[in-house]
């Protein structure tokens, strides 16, 4: 199998590294995506159709990160593209917003099981910020408990004390736990009497660089009853699982209801809004704080979420990207066996997270995942990766043969430890 | 902010250190303290301890007391940086016969190493000044790292969220240097590991140098390839953090 080159990307990142901050940054850049060896992936991309995504070098790759989450349809898919195209002929971002912005909100009541209304932002983390602040103006309270390692965006309370722009008043409120851990929570809760706000977590555990952990038995369905029984908001950042799980929401999936739900990624299939719903007891709160933006009732986003959600209900895009993502990982597991590697993967298979465990320093997983890459499999080491509606049988059959070939490559290269 | 603890423990564990380096690897200062026996101790209250040695022309830097022949002592922290600064004296308690060499070959000496670890456009274009300014400001910044992880306020709260392990953080034709952590604790030393859990190793002495001089950031350094990381990533992506408060303490 040949492997790729990408002569044109190297060029196009050093012109980039004269005028951009480390010349992509944030999590598409080579250095939070962990790009290990840096020369075995592509920067740029030329354009994208279903499941793929062609580099500047004219290099096709089968895209397992989806954009990392928004790409659920398939890149460019038809009946959204024709859904923005109409709306663009009519307008996007206008002083009086266009109604439209009404019927995507009537289809997140509709679609969402706990949502009885709908606001709607930019980014993920516009919404799970905006989540945190009607909590407080809700209940009056200060404090938020998260889960050690959860990720809800980049805003400072999201952060570390430590690094680089936080400093502690940041993150004087946040009182962190461990996941699946109820008693700690129950505890802090007990310790804080009236002073919680709000328990914000995605609804089952994916940090990156370690395995994704589920729910454990009862785990929601108890923190449900002591939010309730203390007046503190249960808040779900459902922006990464979204739609990939249960088109009524991943509490639904879960069995339990939230009372804020935080979306974006899957929503209009990369035409960018997000959107929190929440229970009608919270919507005077929603109200009554300040929170918008320049683009955020934009009508073009809103056409294409329409016909996204729409599309994935009509196809049951759960249940495809469960099974092809199902079958994507027990051919992986199994080709990695044939090879003597131990590829353990763990989460939900229509987002799962994948590493080999046949050292503890991730380097056997990454030579592997760049031999894939370089063979036009998008793979990244460090995070759980994506299923998306596009993906064939054929797509797959080409991973594993690209994947047996990457295995035999790493083991050749790393002949002691086999 | 600089806490005085940290930053004495990096003046005396990270800087002077150097000197055991600098007697071995520049000439002029090896000739210096050639048939010299003088042992060297630090004492700074509530701070940090250090033993320097020069015996049969090498110097050995050693933590901790240990057998001495003149004896600084330094009322505090504060005391002991203001001193590094030129802003204070030491207390001698011990050695006043030796006090010439002090004035002469350790004042030369430490000369020697600020002029290392200061450098200029000019001198940074020869590349034998090169070659030392980077040894030492590589030497210097990972065990400033290690107090900095150890002790400051911030630095501790980085270093407990480094997984355990070793990080190897090498220049292609140049030193290598190493820490380990176990459970937030960290220990830097000079040389290779067998398994690090992380790595990071630089292309060349230039860009080591400009990196560490300020001239490029890490991050560009990393994705032009030109640093490559392997590896635990967690464990570097914490270091990296501490690595931006050596810089804080240090500048």
């Amino acid at each position: 199998m040949k492997t790729y080159n990408y002569k044109r990307n190297r060029e196009l990142f050093q012109k980039a590294l004269k005028v951009i901050p480390t010349g992509i940054y944030g999590h598409l850049g080579p250095t939070s995506s962990c790009f290990i060896p840096v020369d075995a992936y592509p920067c740029f991309a030329s354009r994208a159709k279903g499941a793929y995504i062609w580099d500047v070098d004219g290099n096709r790759f089968i895209d397992y990160m989806c954009a990392y989450g928004p790409n659920i349809l398939g890149y460019n898919d038809e009946d959204v593209e024709a859904a923005v195209e109409k709306q663009m002929k009519l307008g996007n971002c206008t002083t009086t917003p266009f109604a439209i912005m009404i019927d995507m909100a009537e289809l997140l009541v509709d679609t969402v099981e706990m949502a009885d209304w709908a606001f709607f932002a930019k980014n993920g983390g516009d919404v799970t910020n905006f989540a945190l602040m009607v909590a407080k103006a809700a209940t009056g309270r200060k404090k938020t408990i998260l889960v050690k390692g959860g990720y809800h965006g980049v805003a400072p309370w999201t952060q570390k004390l430590g690094y680089p722009g936080i400093v502690e008043e940041d993150v004087a409120n946040n009182i962190y736990v461990e996941w699946n851990n109820y008693d700690q929570v129950e505890k802090i809760v007990r310790e804080n009497p009236g002073e919680i706000a709000c328990f914000m977590a995605t609804p089952y555990h994916h940090p990156i660089f370690m395995d994704n952990e589920l729910p454990k038995k009862d785990y929601w369905q108890k923190i449900r009853k002591l939010c309730t029984d203390n007046g503190i908001v249960l808040a779900i950042d459902d922006v990464r699982c979204g739609f990939r799980l249960d088109l009524k929401g991943s509490d639904h999936y879960f069995g339990f209801k939230a009372d804020l739900m935080c979306f974006c990624k899957a929503l209009g299939n990369g035409w960018n809004f997000s959107a929190l719903c929440g229970i009608d007891a919270l919507k005077d709160a929603v109200s009554s704080v300040m929170y918008t933006g320049s683009y955020w009732l934009s009508a073009v986003p809103f056409a294409a979420g329409i016909a996204c959600i729409n599309k994935l209900k009509k196809i049951n895009a759960p249940k495809i990207m469960k099974s092809q993502g199902k079958k994507l990982t027990d051919g992986l597991v199994d080709i990695g066996k044939r090879h003597g590697f131990n590829l353990i993967v763990t989460g939900e298979p229509s987002m799962w997270y994948m590493r080999i465990a046949n050292d503890d320093s991730l380097m056997l997983h990454q030579e592997w995942v760049a031999e894939c890459v370089k063979r036009g499999v998008f793979f990244t080491n460090h995070h759980n990766l994506f299923m998306n509606c596009a993906m064939t049988d054929e797509d797959i059959e080409f991973t594993h043969e690209v994947a047996d070939e990457a295995f035999k490559v790493v083991k050749a290269r790393n002949k002691e430890l086999f | 902010m600089k806490d005085a603890l940290t930053m004495s423990n990096i003046n005396l564990y990270a800087v002077l250190r150097n000197l055991e380096d600098l007697c071995a690897l520049d000439k002029e200062m090896a000739a210096l303290i050639k048939g010299k026996s003088i042992g060297l101790q630090f004492v700074v209250k509530g701070g940090p301890r250090a033993l320097i040695s020069f015996e049969d022309g090498k110097c050995t830097f050693t933590r901790g007391t240990g057998k001495n022949n003149i004896k600084l002592y330094f009322k505090s922290p504060e005391h002991f940086n203001d001193m590094i600064l030129g802003k204070a004296n030491p207390i001698p308690l011990k050695g006043f016969t030796k006090i010439n060499f002090l004035k002469n070959q350790f004042s030369q000496l430490t000369d020697k190493l600020t002029y290392y670890l200061k450098p200029t456009e000019v001198l940074l274009k020869k590349s034998n000044y090169l070659k030392m300014n980077t040894i030492f400001t590589i030497y210097t910044a990972i065990f400033a790292l290690a107090e900095i992880g150890n002790n400051d306020k911030i630095g501790k709260l980085n270093a407990g969220r480094i997984p355990n392990g070793t990080i190897q953080l090498s220049v292609k034709n140049g030193p290598t240097v190493n820490i380990t952590v176990k459970d937030g604790i960290l220990e830097a030393k000079k040389g290779l590991v067998n398994s690090p859990r992380a790595s990071m190793t630089f292309n060349s002495i230039e860009t080591a140098n400009a990196m560490l001089n300020g001239r490029i950031d890490p991050y560009s350094c990393i994705s032009s390839g030109r640093l490559e990381m392997k590896g635990y990533i967690p464990m570097i992506d914490n270091f990296n953090k501490l690595l931006v408060q050596v810089s804080n303490y240090l500048n």
